[in-house]
């Protein structure tokens, strides 16, 4: 079997982002996600720096690998051209193709991630596209956005977009011919693979947590609805 | 015959005083070329000297070469190529001067890093962020040290390691004197204005010298400095010209947001550009960090890779006031022994 340490090391994203730390902390001084939540991505680099398999495996299963916005500010500062977001993104990948991201609440939401942008991106082209921003689940968003999204044609037209339409503009349909380009890509970069062992572990997990069907199967409409209250729930 | 032979020095800093008057002491005939108008070099902008607050113009008296008929002085003269002729060095300038001689003892110095280059610490577009030079400034003029606005600091932070072991700079070398002036400035900065609280952020502190350690224990005992552990991402100035730090203590693993008067940036040594030049038509080389390149680091770090080209002082490397003077001994004698061997 492979340690957590050959995997990570398969992603060439890790030799590109970690030469060798000395622990200053800049990048941790630099980061927006450490200042809202308890976050240090320097703590995160000297995990992975001292190979411990423990150490990593808890890492990969926590919720901190999800804390990171992958703004790379913390790359123009290193005093070693380390880049602690290109070794979050390589814990992140091991996690998914593993599983470990179950083990987190802030893991788990790559189901709801996956359900939403990554599907809006093979289906639509855009990674945010205005009908699938749904107000219901959405309540961030606000009365302003509900009005938007009930007239969405004519705000849309107002604004000069080409919502959904053929021809050329903003937010204008993206052809078959490039949706399938786009899922060539996808299957030839590992985005597919990454995209079903995320499908594949939340729905063992859901099964595992007891949200199936009649026929003892996992029922993923109850596993998202548990997703969503269980965000809220800490909120 | 001692007296037949001739030194050049490029250099009239302590390192490149210190050696001349070991030489003419020998009996050598030697000349110092200086590139600016006066001798002394950068020990000229210091104030006080680490770690007994003894004032610089006490080396920079001692070092000067008592006037001698064997020694030649020439100020303004930037060399900018040592090529070998007939067994003897001709060393140029820009103007027609012309220089031969025996033996040449490279006494280059270094150059302050550039602060303005590390922009995110803000140093040319705040004005309450000076850096190591300037407060030395300051503190030779015998004024207290103010904000822009001529108020007196509530709090003044110091950085390490600007310049230095910083890839993003192209120096990945420690200066390694920045940590121990930091101290010695923080210092200075609570003996001007006992209620000033003062900070210095770092990464690691090296202290290196017999006597710093107990230079830092006097800080944090004797003036309450407080040192903590992180480096500086960057500084963002607030109304009132007041100064925003960012930084994580490193110790206490979290982010830290800091308000400070003042900000004083320990700038790192670089190698003299010209040090380039002085390459060019001969065999002297450069080190992976642009400082002369030396035989070997152990047993002849005062030879270069050019036969009859020796190095003193801190074109060798960072260095402090008296590693710099002994170097310039140790390149002195080694001058000596060279020119006795190819006179047998």
């Amino acid at each position: 079997m492979r340690t957590m340490m050959q995997k990570l090391r398969e992603d060439v994203r890790l030799k590109e982002g970690l030469n060798a730390c000395m622990g200053c902390g800049i990048c941790t001084a630099v980061c927006p996600a450490a200042e809202y939540f308890e976050y240090d991505p320097r703590s995160i680099v000297v995990t992975v720096q001292s190979g411990n398999e423990e150490k990593i495996r808890k890492l990969i299963e926590s919720d901190t690998i999800w804390m990171c916005g992958q703004c790379m500010s913390c790359k123009p500062r290193c005093p070693r051209n380390n880049c602690p977001g290109l070794i979050i993104s390589v814990l992140r990948r091991v996690s998914q193709e593993t599983g470990a991201f179950v083990k987190s609440r802030l893991g788990r939401q790559q189901y709801l991630i996956l359900k939403t942008i990554g599907t809006n991106i093979l289906e639509t082209g855009y990674c945010v596209y205005p009908a699938s921003v749904v107000p219901e689940t959405h309540p961030e968003q606000g009365d302003v956005w509900k009005w938007i999204y009930d007239n969405k044609e004519a705000v849309y037209e107002r604004v000069g977009a080409n919502l959904d339409k053929e021809g050329p503009g903003a937010m204008r349909k993206i052809g078959r011919e490039n949706l399938d380009e786009l899922e060539r890509v996808f299957a030839e970069s590992g985005g597919q693979t990454l995209f079903t062992s995320i499908v594949e572990y939340s729905r063992a997990y859901a099964k595992e947590s007891g949200f199936v069907d009649a026929n003892g199967q996992p029922d993923m409409e109850k596993y998202t609805d548990f997703l969503l209250n269980e965000d809220n729930d800490e909120k | 015959m001692i007296d037949k032979k001739h030194i050049a020095i490029i250099g009239g800093g302590i390192a490149g005083q210190e050696a001349a008057s070991v030489l003419t002491g020998l009996g050598y005939k030697v000349t110092i070329l200086e590139k600016n108008e006066r001798m002394g070099g950068m020990l000229n902008k210091w104030s006080k000297l680490f770690p007994d607050f003894s004032s610089s113009q006490l080396v920079l008296d001692a070092v000067k070469v008592a006037t001698d008929k064997n020694l030649n002085v020439i100020c303004n003269a930037d060399i900018f190529s040592v090529q070998k002729e007939n067994g003897r060095f001709k060393l140029s300038d820009n103007s027609s001067l012309d220089v031969y001689a025996d033996a040449v003892i490279m006494s280059t110095g270094y150059n302050l890093f550039d602060a303005t280059l590390k922009e995110e610490y803000g140093y040319g577009v705040f004005e309450n962020v000076i850096t190591s030079a300037d407060f030395e400034k300051v503190h030779k003029s015998g004024e207290k040290l103010t904000t822009a606005d001529g108020k007196a600091p509530r709090r003044v932070a110091f950085i390490h390691c600007v310049g230095s072991r910083d890839a993003k700079t192209g120096n990945t070398y420690c200066s390694k004197v920045c940590c121990i002036t930091g101290v010695k400035q923080a210092i200075e900065v609570t003996q001007m204005w006992p209620e000033c609280e003062v900070f210095n952020f770092y990464m690691d502190l090296r202290l290196y010298g017999s006597k710093y350690d107990a230079l830092y224990l006097e800080a944090q005992k004797h003036h309450k400095i407080q040192f903590i552990r992180g480096r500086l991402s960057e500084v963002s100035e607030r109304q009132g010209k007041e100064l925003q730090l960012k930084a994580e203590d490193t110790l206490q693993g979290r982010p830290l947001r800091m308000k400070t008067d003042i900000v004083v940036l320990l700038i790192g040594m670089e190698a003299c550009k010209q040090n380039e030049d002085l390459c060019r038509d001969n065999a002297l080389e450069l080190d992976e960090n642009r400082f002369f390149k030396s035989k070997n680091i152990y047993n002849h770090r005062n030879s270069s890779t050019q036969s009859g080209v020796f190095l003193a002082g801190s074109c060798i490397c960072p260095m402090s006031v008296n590693e710099s003077l002994e170097s310039a001994r140790s390149a002195a004698m080694l001058v000596d022994k060279s020119l006795k061997v190819q006179e047998r």
